[in-house]
């Protein structure tokens, strides 16, 4: 079985700043993963890269063997691979439900009871339709977290997820990701609250200044030197 | 068409591309400053220029001044405009969706022109100063186009030393990259914002005044030069300012070679599509520049 | 449930009214009732575009212009009667956006705003260009019929048609596809959206209204020339209707439509000069104060539903 994913020497760069530097990374399928590194690393240019939302310099991805560098972002959407954003992108002047609904394809009806399903999920139901914009922080963010879901996607890669949810809900957040997991998806998420990477993910990659210096499980990476020095350093 | 080409010709028009190249990279460099700055959108920037021909057509006409001798006037008058139409407008769409700032500066750019339109009527108005031609070997070079490339290369050359070497230049560039570090930084983004517009539409006024002795002066002139400003933009890459010159040199040399085959209207089409191809083709311009 | 009821009790009502018009109005009345119409469908169709997706088309008229030629031109060269001519109109309007929105669509905003910002002047520099056909500088004239209560009810049909057209693409999840282009098109392109296809779609949609109108708007003039069906105020007039009444809703373009139509009709014959002024100044004062327009500052002040 291939891997879900496979990046090869990922280069891009702004201006004259190297963003992502020669990345190499492999996620097998049903499995959790952390990205995580000092600011200003390229996590998120790299999720960008993935998902064709930023140009690459060069390096090959591919996703369940199939190679998708160059696609453009909505055909490998529509390949099996979902994304949440750093900076959250619901649509503002949609309601949370419309915000679901807009992103499928095929029997409306089965979408909003799909849609449905999943608001009630993260306890938004009653605010179905309330316009985005007018939601809280933390649960604008949790629309953009169903709202990857709606299309079912294989790959999911979260963009910080845990930041500005309150306790409870982060809880019934990362049961649901650990649920995807076990159903066989593959999780890659950016993170910066260590306890959750610690608690949730199986590997972690370490970024810095565009560069993986480390790969290994949390505990190895919790006491890796490079990674220390990284964050604390210099 | 069975016209014979011959490298005299290829070359006078190679010569005039030059020379409207360097009037079509000033006024450019002004719309590239404000769109690296602000991201502004200025549709506007063309009627900057025809208000900046009818300030010497006055002038010309009111107190006899040489046509040249207007330009501090008319750059003047147009940096004022600009500011205060920064100040009281502009500025209040700076962090809008850029669909407003296109908006709102298209309702300025009919404002000015029906303005024009009511003070000048849509008489045809021109000025009779310099005619005529310096020979250059084999080919002419036309008088007006000549100081125009002249005058215009050196205020474009005033401008990139403002923008390289001094501390003005910096912040104006440092703004342009990063509008928040630059504001962290202590440099007064407000007060950049005021003097780049301003400074921007002095040198559209400039070309007016530049252009007011080689075209007729009417209300509509601006209209096509906001387009090729754009064109040149595009061509250079968006926010790349030395862009704007290779970009405005490349523009006026397509134009004149391709009024060699052509005829002068179908010329207009060439523009056009030369947009649309690089458009698609590099987006961020000839040289690369920022996507937008 | 009765709200409903009543409100297309009163549509019918305002349909019944409008075909009745023309029996009872003079010349001038049924003239100004067709170009109301016109500017409903005009107005309307521009909103397809620009109002749900925010994509700025700034050379509209171009269809519009496109719709007249094509019509005209079927008519005198071809001897089509002028019904199939101007529904002919609409056609060529939509081919002309196809090979003009097919490149310039897959671009950002702010590009396809400056693409189409040259447009009016090539169509105008083509139509010059193929004078044998076109009659180039010295304009198209039709056949004399008086045909403007046949035109009036066309018209209205088009009108209706659009403003029909609007609220299924709003009230459908296409629609709300365009919107999320207006609202976020990174996020929208990233949950598998194919923006550039959806905004040509809708680009298309936006230029049969204005080819049809233009078909129309050529038999009642009976004579048509480029300075008068690509003029840049009429993409301003259409352009500030839309804003006004509210942009991205069905019945917002129909509103600035009626306000602004009776407001030109008023202003027209004393301030001539001044036209421009008034609607720059309006377009500067709607994007800085109400830029949702007046049905779109409703629409959220009130929650109103999307079908407004």
């Amino acid at each position: 079985m291939s891997p879900a994913l496979e990046v090869e020497g990922l280069h891009t760069h702004f201006g004259g700043v190297s963003a992502v530097d020669g990345v190499s990374l492999v996620l097998e399928p049903g499995r959790i993963y952390g990205l995580i590194g000092p600011n200003g690393s390229g996590k998120t240019t790299l999720f960008n890269c993935i998902t064709g939302v930023e140009r690459r310099d060069a390096g090959r991805v591919a996703f369940n063997g199939q190679r998708i560098d160059g696609l453009k972002p909505w055909q490998i959407a529509r390949k099996g691979i979902g994304r949440t954003f750093q900076v959250i992108r619901v649509f503002p002047e949609l309601s949370a439900l419309e915000n679901l609904l807009v992103v499928t394809r095929g029997s409306r009806v089965a979408a909003r009871e799909r849609a449905l399903e999943l608001l009630t999920f993260v306890r938004l139901e009653g605010l179905r339709d309330e316009y985005a914009g007018n939601l809280s922080y933390g649960q604008q963010k949790l629309v953009e977290f169903v709202r990857v879901l709606m299309r079912d996607p294989s790959l999911i890669l979260l963009d910080e997820p845990a930041a500005g949810v309150n306790r409870t809900l982060l809880q019934d957040l990362l049961d649901a990701v650990r649920r995807l997991r076990d159903r066989g998806k593959t999780i890659l998420l950016v993170e910066h609250d260590m306890k959750v990477v610690m608690g949730l993910c199986e590997t972690v990659f370490v970024l810095d200044h565009g560069e993986k210096i480390a790969e290994g499980p949390p505990g190895t990476i919790q006491t890796d030197e490079r990674v220390i020095e990284a964050y604390f350093g210099r | 068409m069975n016209v014979v080409i011959t490298p005299g010709m290829l070359g006078q028009v190679v010569i005039s591309g030059i020379l409207s190249g360097a009037l079509y990279a000033m006024v450019a460099l002004g719309l590239a400053l404000i769109f690296g700055v602000m991201r502004v959108i200025n549709i506007a920037h063309g009627p900057f220029l025809m208000l900046g021909a009818y300030a010497t057509f006055v002038l010309h006409q009111a107190l006899g001044l040489d046509p040249y001798l207007t330009l501090p006037a008319s750059m003047l008058l147009l940096f004022a405009l600009g500011a205060l139409l920064q100040r009281t407008l502009v500025f209040r769409v700076v962090d809008a969706p850029e669909l407003s700032s296109l908006l709102l500066t298209f309702g300025i750019s009919i404002s000015l022109v029906n303005l024009a339109q009511l003070g000048f009527t849509s008489d045809l108005r021109a000025i009779e100063y310099i005619t005529g031609s310096w020979p250059l070997g084999p080919f002419a070079l036309s008088k007006a186009r000549t100081i125009a490339f002249g005058v215009a290369l050196a205020l474009t050359g005033a401008a990139f030393l403002v923008l390289g070497r001094t501390r003005l230049g910096k912040a104006i560039r440092a703004t342009s990259q990063n509008r928040d570090v630059a504001l962290a930084c202590g440099i007064n983004v407000q007060g950049i914002h005021l003097l780049t517009f301003g400074f921007a539409a002095a040198l559209a006024g400039a070309g007016g005044t530049l252009l007011s002795v080689i075209v007729a002066i009417q209300p509509d002139m601006g209209q096509i030069w906001t387009f090729k400003s754009f064109l040149v933009i595009v061509l250079g890459g968006a926010g790349n300012y030395p862009g704007a010159l290779v970009g405005g040199l490349l523009l006026g040399l397509i134009e004149q070679l391709s009024s060699l085959f052509l005829t002068a209207q179908l010329s207009e089409v060439i523009a056009y599509l030369l947009l649309v191809v690089v458009l698609l083709v590099r987006p961020t311009g000839l040289l690369g520049g920022r996507q937008v | 449930m009765s709200r409903r009821a009543g409100f297309l009790a009163a549509l019918a009502a305002a349909a019944a009214l409008l075909a009745v018009y023309p029996s009872v109005a003079s010349g001038y009345g049924v003239r100004a009732g067709l170009q109301l119409f016109m500017w409903i469908a005009l107005a309307g169709s521009w909103n397809i575009i620009s109002g749900l997706t925010g994509y700025v088309s700034f050379g509209h008229v171009a269809f519009f212009g496109a719709g007249a030629y094509a019509a005209g031109i079927l008519v005198v060269k071809s001897g089509w009667p002028w019904l199939p001519a101007s529904l002919a109109g609409g056609v060529a309007a939509c081919l002309l956006a196809l090979v003009i929105g097919y490149p310039c669509l897959r671009l950002k905003g702010p590009y396809f705003a400056i693409a189409m910002l040259g447009l009016n002047e090539v169509v105008r520099a083509l139509v010059s260009y193929f004078e044998g056909l076109t009659g180039g500088g010295n304009g198209l004239s039709l056949p004399t019929l008086d045909a403007a209560i046949p035109v009036y009810y066309v018209m209205g049909l088009t009108a209706a048609a659009v403003v029909a057209l609007t609220y299924f693409v709003i009230t459908s999840r296409f629609g709300l596809r365009l919107m999320t282009i207006r609202e976020d098109e990174v996020a929208a392109e990233a949950m598998g959206i194919d923006t550039a296809r959806h905004k040509l779609y809708a680009f298309l949609l936006s230029a049969v209204g204005p080819g049809i109108a233009g078909g129309l708007a050529a038999r009642d003039q009976g004579y048509i020339e480029p300075v008068s069906v690509f003029p840049l105020a009429t993409t301003i007039t259409m352009i500030v209707m839309v804003l006004f009444g509210g942009k991205g809703t069905v019945w917002g373009p129909v509103l600035g439509a009626v306000v602004l139509f009776v407001f030109q009709e008023l202003v027209w014959a004393r301030f001539i000069y001044l036209h421009q002024l008034f609607f720059g100044a309006i377009i500067i004062a709607v994007v800085l104060l109400m830029p949702r327009g007046v049905l779109g500052l409703l629409q959220i002040r009130y929650r109103l539903p999307r079908t407004i």
